[in-house]
């Protein structure tokens, strides 16, 4: 922590900020400062905390939560998204969808420049999407299944062709999910090798300034940015502070202005809403619906049967999980989809509901026609519930979900691995009972009930897909009918059926619709400008000065 | 043996220990009648502070820290006098072979023992629980893999000392076994040293299984202090009162076996029995 300059002039300049600031407020500002107050002010620093450190900024290779916050600062998407979630022009000024839905036009924009001053061109887009996205993007599979090329007519004129139609592509094109990169850059190089993996070049308000390992991240204002005037911020810097207590001191001194991604912890938050330099906001997150989860795996009985699971589903309390465990951020799950897809029409709580007030007697009658009654320790059978070990708030679910399951007579016994024993056991043995995983659904319910639940995606040894075993050709036919549904009321109805199949047949056990959370600093102004919050361009954030 | 327990007994402060040590065994035993639930039962209303309607207060779950602190004594106990055994019985076999055979089998196994000394304890003692999968038994055998070296060290310095001595020649002279020499001679002769540094093993057993149980490689099933301090770590500074007591039975319970090893030590050890 001896030789990093950057960072020592930056507490300087905050520690001499306040007495400033203090000496004006005395002075003339109370008579017409407050107006002026939300004129944005040119200049400045800002600092946020990501949690933990990246191992690397090759955003378009691989989807970490950790990458976006510094990686939408430099690669844009051809989209943004306004609070509705409807597209806003970005690279691309207009698009239009061919009538048959298998081609998207785009119209891309002029005068944009990338940070090595290459000029932007829909070749850029055509290389971007087709020789690195669909090639290496974790998520290519899913996203882009159906693209199967893109068109180049005129410099400013993208066609991205489909077999299929793609609508939830519409909702993937921002740089979080579908970053823009330079041809000129990666062409005829080894794409995951690339110099520019961890020196990223972009068209966004922010250009890489420097990497130092272990410290952090600086980004430096794109003077040639193409939003006139903007952004507001000289530098940006990405700071990794692994003591969580740390973190919220950086936070409570002033040092750090922001720190999204509840990378504080939800125990510190209570005592951080008292501080009056801080606030925090839950926006931001609209458009990265999560849930935990309890997989049961099928293949061991009695978790075959479906009142087995349901049972399950109907002996926890999730307010419990929630107050105690969550520290009260989020809501219970009602279904296999986030209800932050109500804002796009196509979540329902109109489904077999397990949070009802006779939920235990329900889940008793169950069991015991299911054929498994108590033995003389009260217990019906016993079974292994694999801890989650991405962090200890998981143990103190399990522990509750002991106590939980107990009192319908299903004796829990919990095994806590480390991460990689943890995975393959889960993942490629199968060798579980109950896991409990936190599922990131995407920007479409096609990414999170796709992998989940088709037949298709029981895929041994890949993480985060159909380990439940679950199988049933009417639900596959729904959501592949749905995938390809141009009209999006039809879809909707399409969605809701699969959800109400879902919750009736019961392979998972959906436990809490997680809320994440931002902190930051009150100096820090419009920081969240949309839906996708700390993974989009802080290019309209500024600071009070 | 009994003068020495008397001499023991003049010592307070090793006293002092044993009255700690004492009132430990008499929770272990009485905790099935005062807290008959299990531990893990959320008990009441979360964070609940000291001094209500339960004496040290609630964790985050609404667990009783009591109950939670009674039962982890039985689990530090269970460890650490488990683990010493275990490793009294591998560092005594150890350190007994090669301190009497002497030549080529002194040399193998001592340098097998020093090899065990140079890997950091606490790290290799987490490496083994994570390869075993974390459980009580698994973290008896990590601490005792990573405490058996000094007592193998011990027992063959006192071996070597003794095998020069006449009534071992003369043992060996009358045609006993290597076993009966090994066994009804010398090692009831080293059996002070033995029990004084073993004493002090207990200790620092029961801070490794604090230890791996913090860093979450104790067994999830079973309760125990580090358990309790990691779960209360993230609100410490909201609700002290579930990282301080289980912290504070840690700092009784290993300062009492250390000064009941000390006591030990000196009244069983020859050359301090002047002071």
């Amino acid at each position: 922590m001896v030789d990093h300059p950057p960072l020592n002039k930056i507490s300087r300049r905050t520690a001499l900020a306040l007495p400033l600031g203090l000496a004006a407020l005395s002075g003339t500002i109370f008579s017409n400062g407050f107006a002026k107050a939300d004129e944005p002010v040119r200049g400045g620093t800002m600092v946020m905390i990501v949690q933990p450190e990246p191992s690397t900024l090759a955003h378009y290779a691989v989807t970490a939560g950790n990458i976006p916050p510094i990686a939408t600062q430099i690669y844009e998407g051809l989209v943004t998204y306004d609070w509705d979630q409807n597209p806003q022009p970005n690279l691309a000024t207009s698009w239009e969808t061919a009538p048959d839905g298998k081609s998207i036009t785009f119209k891309l924009r002029e005068g944009v420049v990338f940070h090595n001053g290459k000029r932007f061109t829909s070749a850029d887009v055509q290389f971007s999407v087709m020789e690195i996205l669909k090639k290496y993007h974790p998520f290519a599979p899913l996203l882009l299944a159906e693209l199967t090329g893109v068109d180049t007519p005129d410099e400013m004129t993208a066609v991205l062709r489909l077999a299929n139609p793609a609508p939830y592509l519409m909702k993937g094109l921002a740089g979080r999910d579908l970053p823009i990169m330079c041809k000129s850059v990666f062409e005829g190089t080894q794409i995951l090798q690339n110099a520019s993996a961890n020196k990223p070049i972009g068209t966004g308000p922010f250009k890489f300034g420097q990497w130092d390992r272990g410290q952090f991240v600086r980004l430096d204002r794109n003077d040639k940015y193409w939003k006139p005037g903007l952004p507001y911020l000289d530098h940006i810097i990405a700071r990794f502070i692994p003591d969580a207590a740390t973190r919220s001191a950086a936070l409570e001194t002033g040092e750090a202005h922001f720190a999204g991604y509840s990378a504080v912890n939800y125990a510190d938050l209570a005592r951080m809403k008292t501080n009056p330099i801080l606030d925090t906001t839950m926006k931001g997150y609209e458009m990265t619906p999560a849930l935990s989860v309890l997989e049961l795996n099928a293949k061991h009985p009695p978790l075959d049967k479906k009142e087995v699971r349901q049972a399950i589903a109907y002996a926890i309390d999730r307010k419990v999980i929630l107050r105690d465990v969550m520290y009260g951020y989020g809501k219970p799950a009602t279904g296999p989809l986030s209800s932050l897809f109500k804002t796009v029409g196509f979540y329902t709580d109109d489904v077999r509901k397990y949070d009802v007030p006779d939920r235990l007697d329900i889940a008793n009658k169950l069991l015991d026609g299911a054929g498994l009654p108590r033995g003389a320790n009260g217990m019906r059978f016993g079974m292994h519930l694999e801890v989650n070990s991405f962090g200890e708030q998981w143990l103190r679910q399990a522990e509750y979900l002991k106590q939980a399951l107990a009192i319908v007579g299903i004796d829990l016994t919990l095994r806590s691995e480390d991460t990689a024993t943890w995975l393959r056991r889960v993942y490629t043995d199968y060798d579980y009972d109950i896991n409990e995983p936190f599922l990131s659904q995407g920007v479409d319910p096609v990414y999170g009930l796709n992998k989940q639940y088709l037949t298709s995606q029981i895929r041994k040894g890949v993480t985060f897909v159909n380990d439940s075993f679950y199988a049933n050709p009417e639900f596959d036919g729904i959501l592949n009918e749905a995938m390809r549904e141009q009209d999006h009321d039809k879809r909707a109805v399409l969605y809701k059926k699969a959800q109400q199949i879902l919750a009736e047949d019961c392979p998972l056990v959906w436990l809490i619709d997680v809320q994440y959370v931002s902190v930051f600093n009150r100096k820090l102004r419009d920081h969240t400008t949309g839906p996708l919050g700390t993974q989009q361009a802080f290019e309209r954030a500024w600071l009070e000065t | 043996m009994w003068q020495g327990f008397a001499r023991f007994a003049r010592n307070r402060m090793a006293l002092f220990g044993a009255a700690v040590l004492l009132c430990l065994l008499l929770l272990v035993v009485l905790t099935p009648v005062i807290y008959p639930d299990d531990p893990f039962k959320l008990a009441g209303p979360a964070l609940q502070p000291p001094g209500g309607s339960f004496l040290l207060g609630t964790d985050t779950l609404g667990r009783d820290v009591a109950a939670e602190i009674a039962y982890g004594a039985r689990t530090s106990l269970i460890v650490g006098v488990g683990a010493t055994l275990a490793a009294i019985v591998i560092g005594a076999v150890a350190g007994g072979v090669a301190g009497y055979y002497r030549g080529m089998t002194e040399t193998v196994l001592m340098r097998i023992t020093e090899f065990f000394q140079t890997i950091p304890a606490f790290i290799f003692a987490l490496l083994i629980v994570a390869i075993l999968s974390p459980s009580v038994s698994s973290e008896i055998i990590a601490i005792a893999a990573v405490s058996w070296p000094s007592i193998a060290r011990l027992v063959r310095g006192e071996f070597v000392s003794l095998g020069g001595r006449e009534f071992v020649q003369a043992c060996a002279g009358l045609g006993a076994s290597d076993a009966r020499i090994i066994f009804n001679h010398m090692l009831p002769n080293c059996a002070s040293s033995i029990i004084a540094v073993g004493s002090l093993l207990i200790g620092t057993a029961i801070l490794l299984e604090a230890g791996l149980a913090f860093l979450g490689l104790g067994d999830p099933n079973v309760m125990s202090w580090g358990l309790i301090i990691s779960a209360g770590r993230a609100v410490l500074r909201s609700a002290w009162w579930i990282c301080t007591f289980p912290g504070v039975a840690i700092l009784l319970t290993v300062l009492g076996i250390n000064l009941i090893g000390d006591g030990l030590n000196e009244a069983l050890n020859p050359r301090l029995r002047e002071r």
